[in-house]
């Protein structure tokens, strides 16, 4: 009797993890790699028969890629190629125990490197892939791709609203900041609103902290807000719509976030910077950003764009967007990433 | 005379109670428990499995203006269980629990109680685990999941059907918030709702330490 029920235990479980490959159109399945104490969740959807791959690195560190995961992007990307949410360490369903002490920049560069292999090893090393960096991802893409090799593995690289140096990002937020608050109190647009944000420019004016960075990357999102043209979004909004259909575990999204934005691993990031190694990419490259992108300004885009030696490259900005743009302009965005990939692929 | 009376009508309407509780003693108070739920979070699955154990029962009276106007009996259990759910793409969760349960049971039937205790659990992954070696191997890993410690917490209602109608199983409708650590060097905690039926078995009937007392305030 105890045979049967240990037995049926394994079946059980073993059921749940029996690996499953598809090749077609239509394909959702998820898969884990262990790397260094994580478990990292990987989500392949859209058509796996294109051997088109699109890698979104998310942002934060510690914001899930199921917030990615969206009906529009599958409808208007996914029918086309495969698109790739991998949730980075200690962020997302990725799981493990103690592990907080992996959690650093070489170590994510090496869980991409690895998640790529298994990609490669599941769908085939003929395939096409493409990074695609968001905000935080941004950084985590620039710190890939200028390895020895790396660039290697991809056929090319999506740079939106990325950042790929944190000190230069802080200076040229508080520079965006000032700018457009001093233009909209000049235009008698929200002035109680942008006092506070423009006085604290003001009186802060470089060489930040960690404090002053956080504080301008709150003032950073604010400020979004306080633009009419852009199209807001809510988070709330998204979790709503998306945490039963896309089986998304919340409390552990939360747990994980919680954990991450409060770690010493944004210590390191503070100080970090590719903007001298950026030389050093070659593959083909597209640089999307937001107009009203003040966390990372449209000048930060400016600097990747014209640091990069990739002889293809294009860099687009919406018009309407923030920070955001996969959300705030997705057709633009669609349009763009499903012009770069098959022009490339 | 008249005090005699008083004081017998008073014994004897303090007896008339005290028959009532005694009706409840005689239900699931000394015996084992089997318990057997559906334990999920909302739309993922799952089951619960177990056994109670009772340490000790206390019926009360409380009278108001020397009326009974409640009779409740306080029980307390140590209860082991069997757990797991499903949460696809995520991880299957089994997890053995040990909790202490106080449950308060009126004479109409119904039933509250809170539960803590800690736990053990073992995940499964939701999905095929890669593991790639530093020259790029790829091999696949058998069972991937972890260990973590849990602490469950958890209160509800039901109502048990021995008081009544006299058949030997209670309902039960619980919230548990169980908490599992370390999770990514931090603590993940998922609340469980569980729905179930709690049996009672003439054929597992104990002797407990403290027998059932009644005990009346007025």
């Amino acid at each position: 009797m105890r045979k049967v029920v240990f037995i049926s235990l394994i079946l059980l479980f073993s059921g749940c993890q029996k690996e499953q490959i598809t090749i077609s159109g239509k394909v959702s399945e998820a898969f884990y790699v262990e790397n260094a104490g994580a478990s990292m969740r990987v989500l392949v959807q859209g058509n796996t028969a294109s051997k088109t791959f699109i890698l979104f690195i998310h942002g934060g560190p510690g914001i899930s890629s199921y917030f990615y995961d969206t009906k529009y992007i599958n409808k208007n990307i996914g029918d086309k190629y495969a698109i790739v949410y991998w949730d980075q360490r200690n962020a997302g369903a990725s799981q493990g125990t103690v592990n907080g002490g992996n959690l650093h920049l070489d170590q994510m560069a090496d869980d991409l490197k690895k998640v790529i292999e298994v990609l490669k090893f599941r769908y085939g090393q003929d395939m096409s892939l493409f990074l695609l960096g968001h905000s935080f991802g941004g950084l985590l893409a620039a710190d890939f791709i200028t390895r020895p090799g790396y660039q290697d593995m991809i056929k090319g690289l999506i740079d939106v609203d990325g950042s790929h140096n944190y000190p230069l990002n802080d200076t040229l937020t508080r520079e965006a900041l000032l700018t457009e608050g001093n233009y909209q109190i000049s235009q008698d647009r929200n002035i109680n609103n942008w006092s506070p944000i423009v006085s604290y420019c003001i009186s802060h004016k470089g060489n930040f902290s960690l404090e002053e960075s956080q504080q301008l990357e709150t003032y950073a999102t604010q400020a979004e807000n306080y633009i009419d043209s852009i199209k807001h979004i809510s988070v709330v909004n998204i979790v709503l719509k998306y945490s039963i259909p896309d089986k998304i575990p919340l409390t552990a999204v939360i747990c994980n976030f919680l954990y991450t934005e409060d770690s010493n691993f944004n210590k390191e990031l503070d100080v970090t910077q590719f903007s001298t190694s950026l030389n050093l990419v070659t593959v083909p490259a597209l640089v999307l950003w937001g107009k009203y992108d003040f966390t990372c300004p449209l000048a930060l885009g400016e600097d990747f764009y014209n640091r990069i030696s990739s002889k293809d490259k294009r860099i687009a900005i919406s018009p309407k967007s923030g920070h955001n743009m996969i959300f705030q302009d997705k057709q633009f965005f669609c349009n763009e990433v499903d012009a770069f990939v098959m022009s490339h692929k | 005379m008249l005090k005699p009376g008083i004081f017998l009508i008073a014994v004897l309407y303090c007896t008339l109670c005290y028959a009532q509780c005694d009706s409840i003693n005689d239900s699931s108070a000394r015996e084992l428990n089997l318990k057997l739920s559906y334990n999920s979070t909302v739309i993922y699955p799952g089951m619960s499995a177990g056994m109670e154990y009772p340490l000790n029962n206390m019926n009360m009276q409380v009278f108001r203006n020397h009326k009974p106007v409640r009779c409740v009996r306080k029980g307390k259990y140590i209860s082991g269980n069997l757990n797991w759910y499903h949460h696809p793409d995520f991880h299957d969760n089994l997890y053995l629990t040990v909790e202490w349960v106080m449950r308060r049971t009126r004479f109409t039937g119904f039933v509250s109680e809170f539960s803590v205790g800690p736990g053990f659990s073992r995940t499964f992954l939701g999905g095929t685990t890669y593991k790639v070696d530093d020259i790029g191997n790829v091999s696949v890993v058998k069972l991937a999941g972890y260990n973590y410690a849990l602490v469950t917490i958890g209160g509800g209602f039901g109502y048990d059907f021995s008081i009544v109608k006299h058949l030997p199983f209670s309902t039960v409708a619980k919230l548990n918030i169980i908490s599992m650590f370390p999770y990514n060097s931090t603590i993940y905690f998922r609340p469980v709702f569980e729905f179930g039926i709690r049996y009672s078995p003439g054929w597992l009937k104990i002797k407990i330490k403290k027998e059932p007392v009644s005990i009346s305030k007025y």
